[in-house]
């Protein structure tokens, strides 16, 4: 195993640590706010990891340029069906609207 | 090989356990979210079975348009019978079993058959393998479905301009306004609008294109624009008009129209009917397709005859 290759898959692991965590959190904790905290990380961090760890193995600018936009994506859909997903619950009961 | 196997049997329990979740579980809007799950998983089993196109028209369609129309009939189902809310519509429950064990004896007897076939080089496939220089693409699947067996793409493009017509004539006849027009719109709303519906006519652009010598093709285009006007109107950025438009009632039919007429041209011309005459003609025709496949299916989500721009 190159250098390379262990640092990227270390990487894998540590983004594959925070899906799990976040998953974990979505399950067990008690309200929406705190699952979306929990989910939100997975989907930042979690997902960056990966990608950042598929950018070493992948070796070429396009991929890693690639790979770069899925993230910004998956973090753009992310924040707003989370905040629209946390309005709503707000809204719900009865609370301030943002 | 070991790790490969591990994720391909994964995927195959998981699917079967969505599949069974989605039927039998509690509560619809449960199963509506869970058979948008399944199209996702079944979307990674496609791309593990090497079938790319297949994949992208699972994830686009099956889970993405699907989902949406699933979701937006759920709240039709809330508005109408609020007091059913979150009851599960399920009709006789008793047909249940013979229903599954039928489904069982068809899948068997069709995977039994599967084992039947004569082995690879004789079959359809690989014919049209071996025949695909003559297409003028070289993504086998877009030549396939425009080239040899084009009259059953012809005859889906007509299945999708019935479902629609037939969506409208049950339709009330009324306009629904899907959006929430009532509460006002969150600020990031706009700004994911103002990079998503762009992006997604690229995508869909660049799938067509790519279509011709890559995974993509027509149909996924088209549902990817549709998607942008799903959320369009989602947002009210596009609201329903009472009557279809006359550019809108074009577009419906345009598929229709310049697949079959450019078969027909060619069939007055001396060839075979539905061949076409060269690589400008398939993406001529995979354009007019993505088309129409985009609007009837914006339409169908919106509920609406027509759409138009706010404020026009």
């Amino acid at each position: 195993m190159s250098v390379l290759e262990i640092v990227s898959t270390g990487l894998l692991a540590a983004g594959c640590f925070f899906y799990l965590a976040g998953t974990i959190g979505l399950l067990r904790f008690p309200d929406v706010h705190s699952r979306l905290h929990a989910l939100t990380k997975a989907d930042n961090v979690g997902l960056f990891l990966v990608c950042l760890a598929l950018t070493l193995l992948g070796e070429s600018l396009r991929v890693a340029l690639l790979l770069l936009l899925i993230w910004l994506l998956g973090l753009l859909a992310a924040t707003v069906s989370c905040h629209l997903i946390a309005r709503h619950s707000i809204r719900r009961k009865g609370g301030r609207s943002g | 090989m070991g790790i490969s196997l591990v994720i391909d049997v994964l995927l195959a329990l998981g699917l079967v356990g969505l599949a069974l979740q989605v039927v039998a579980g509690p509560s619809l809007f449960r199963s509506i979210v869970l058979f948008v799950v399944f199209g996702l998983v079944m979307a990674l089993a496609w791309a593990r079975l090497h079938a790319p196109d297949l994949a992208m028209a699972e994830a686009a369609i099956g889970a993405g348009i699907t989902g949406a129309l699933l979701l937006m009939t759920y709240r039709r189902l809330v508005e109408l019978n609020p007091e059913k809310r979150g009851e599960t519509y399920l009709g006789s429950r008793w047909l249940a079993a013979p229903v599954g064990v039928l489904t069982g004896v068809l899948v068997g007897l069709i995977g039994w058959a599967a084992l039947q076939l004569p082995p690879g080089d004789t079959t359809a496939g690989t014919l049209a393998r071996d025949a695909l220089d003559e297409t003028g693409v070289s993504n086998p699947v877009t030549g396939v479905l425009l080239v040899f067996r084009g009259y059953d793409t012809l005859l889906e493009m007509g299945v999708l301009l019935l479902a629609f017509l037939g969506a409208r004539a049950v339709a009330s006849g009324r306009a629904h306004s899907p959006g929430t027009s009532e509460v006002s719109e969150p600020a990031l709303v706009g700004a994911l609008l103002s990079l998503v519906v762009p992006l997604t006519i690229l995508v869909g652009i660049y799938l067509l294109r790519a279509g011709g010598h890559a995974p993509g093709g027509a149909f996924q285009a088209g549902a990817v624009l549709a998607a942008g006007g799903v959320l369009l109107s989602l947002t009210g950025r596009l609201v329903p008009t009472d009557h279809t438009p006359l550019v809108q009632r074009l577009v419906l039919v345009l598929g229709l129209l310049v697949f079959s007429g450019m078969g027909l041209f060619m069939l007055f011309a001396g060839s075979a009917m539905l061949s076409l005459p060269g690589t400008w003609a398939i993406y001529l025709v995979e354009t007019a397709l993505m088309i129409s496949i985009a609007l009837p299916l914006a339409l169908l989500f919106a509920q609406a005859p027509g759409l138009k721009g706010r404020g026009h």
